[in-house]
């Protein structure tokens, strides 16, 4: 597989603090990755150094370019979504759709026009006429009418409501991405996304906490649920997160082999947003 | 990338519609003015009841002569204010924008470099709103001409020969054309100052754009007791070598004293040769070109933070 995003010890600073503290990744093809940090983590500054929107020190590479001094070329091949109100609120839907295809060697007006045709977004209306929802999916039928390699989406659906954020997953999902295409994701709202994850990032003050394929997850993180003497037992292999439901103990483990804990109690893999909280609070400690 | 810059120019035009909505205000108001005019005029004329721009006795050739080049100079003067007025808001208003309601990472996420944005504004500062605003000179003078040329022909008087033949209508407009277009190339340093303003200020653009020429002139006069820092803005703002270094105003005065109103030619009197070999004239484009290349550097560096 060919690396479509390679990192190398990049690194952002603003004065004292480190927002991106000498992180290394690779995204390969055909990908889709959750970027998956709380509030400050440095997701957002690393979106943007891999848009080529902010620069940064390190070695970054996206579809073989530098991102910040080759950003014109990048942006043929690449789209993205900041968050719900990047639009600009004067323009007109048609005028919007005049400009991408004047701009983008890469778009397909009637696609876009097509995708448009299911939604209750008119031609003559102007952004700041569409509710929140109508936005996004102007937003997102542009985004699927580029025949890009890339695709990064940051906080996507922020303020949606549930229909229209699994409608949104389910277009993307649907209507845009194949093999020849990679989405790199980051959102609050990672139950929505775990599913359609294929990769999964954790980051938080700036550092990689995990890097792991979706499939692979279950070979290191493992869920039990116990309760009694074998809690106790459980508790030996050194859980990294504890908690209690029903009666019983939830336990978190890192690295500990499926045969072990088999006998102790319930194993299952860890839902994201669960190890997602394990892994921040361990990194706290 | 010209097909880049006209699609980026047409999107100035979009967002920024006072562009053309001031010229079109304009000429509603002068038409509405020499309507109403027209029919106040009318009324005072004795041996005939015909009136055009204030000129009562319009048999008389010089005072319709005064008459024809005073609307024109007066209109034409109307739009040159709003067209100052226009190229400031809009220089300092086009890349603080785009930051203020966060579209900057749309417009950023298009195929599209910092350097052909920055441009695209400042040749729709430069050009564009000098030739719109001259069109809306042109459109001004054409449709009072027709709508006095109609009042002139029903009352029995040959509009052709009192109006179409007093003065050189296409000379107006050639100079109308030719002192827009110059002004927004003589004020390039001015215009790419402000842009670079509106892509560095965090917010109010309008007092950075003054305000630190103001302080800085105060500090050369504190410390070495001279003005040149102001003197020479105060001198590249007022006059153009278009005039032999005259500004407009002087221009009209002492041919008004020399020759009389009626034979004020602006397009006789231009020194087009002396504007574009004028060292100052380079010396501006040197600055507005270090200036708009400090824009692109800064706006490299924006996003919606």
């Amino acid at each position: 597989m060919s690396s479509l995003v390679s990192a190398r010890g990049v690194s952002k600073h603003f004065g004292q603090v480190r927002a991106v503290d000498d992180v290394s990744f690779d995204i390969e093809k055909g990908r889709i990755l959750g970027l998956i940090g709380p509030n400050g983590a440095g997701k957002t500054t690393l979106l943007k150094a891999v848009l080529g929107l902010t620069d940064c020190d390190g070695d970054l590479s996206v579809l073989g370019l530098n991102p910040f001094r080759q950003r014109k070329k990048l942006m043929q091949n690449i789209c993205f979504i900041a968050d719900v109100a990047v639009l600009p609120r004067w323009i007109k839907v048609s005028q919007l759709l005049d400009y991408v295809e004047a701009i983008h060697p890469n778009f397909s007006r009637s696609r876009a026009e097509e995708l448009l045709q299911n939604t209750n977004v008119r031609a003559g209306a102007r952004v700041k006429e569409l509710s929140k929802g109508m936005v996004v999916q102007l937003h997102l039928s542009i985004i699927m009418a580029i025949d890009a390699k890339l695709l990064v989406l940051d906080e996507p659906t922020l303020g949606l409501d549930i229909l229209f954020r699994k409608e949104f997953y389910a277009n993307l999902l649907n209507d845009y991405f194949d093999e020849e295409r990679t989405i790199l994701i980051t959102t609050h709202q990672v139950e929505e996304i775990e599913n359609l994850l294929t990769d999964i990032m954790f980051i938080n003050d700036g550092k990689i906490l995990l890097d792991s394929s979706m499939d692979s997850l279950g070979d290191q993180y493992l869920e039990l649920m116990t309760s009694g003497d074998q809690a106790n037992d459980a508790s030996l292999f050194g859980p990294i997160a504890t908690s209690e439901m029903f009666g019983k103990s939830v336990m978190l483990f890192d690295g500990i082999p499926r045969e072990k804990l088999e006998n102790l109690g319930e194993v299952r893999i860890p839902a994201v947003a669960d190890l997602f909280v394990a892994k921040i609070k361990e990194a706290r400690q | 990338m010209i097909g880049h810059q006209l699609a980026l120019i047409r999107r100035e035009l979009w967002e920024h519609r006072a562009i053309y909505v001031t010229p079109a205000a304009i000429a509603i108001i002068v038409t509405l003015g020499v309507l109403a005019m027209l029919m106040l005029t009318s009324g005072y004329a004795k041996e005939l009841d015909l009136a055009i721009f204030g000129a009562q006795n319009i048999a008389g050739e010089s005072e319709r002569r005064v008459a024809l080049t005073m609307f024109f100079v007066g209109t034409s003067w109307l739009f040159v204010v709003a067209l100052m007025f226009l190229t400031v808001f809009y220089s300092l208003d086009s890349l603080y924008a785009e930051r203020k309601d966060k579209s900057i990472l749309f417009w950023r996420s298009m195929p599209a470099t910092d350097a052909e944005t920055v441009i695209s504004k400042l040749l729709t500062a430069a050009i564009v709103i000098p030739a719109v605003t001259a069109v809306g000179i042109w459109i001004t003078h054409l449709v009072n001409l027709i709508v006095t040329s109609i009042w002139v022909a029903t009352r029995g008087g040959d509009a052709g020969m009192l109006i179409w033949g007093s003065v050189s209508i296409l000379d107006n407009w050639l100079a109308a054309l030719i002192i827009v277009v110059a002004s927004g190339l003589w004020m390039s340093p001015f215009i790419a100052w402000f842009l670079f303003v509106s892509t560095w200020a965090k917010r109010m653009p309008i007092m950075w754009a003054f305000l630190p020429p103001i302080v800085l002139g105060l500090l050369e006069w504190i410390v070495f007791r001279t003005r040149y820092f102001l003197t020479t803005i105060g001198e590249r703002s007022d006059m153009t070598p278009l005039f032999h270094t005259l500004s407009l105003e002087q221009f009209f005065e002492e041919e008004q004293w020399r020759h009389g109103v009626e034979n004020i030619s602006l397009l006789e009197h231009m020194d087009l040769v002396g504007f574009v070999t004028d060292p100052g004239f380079w010396s501006g484009l040197l600055v507005c070109g270090i200036l708009t290349t400090a824009a692109i550097y800064v706006r490299r560096f924006r996003d919606d933070s």
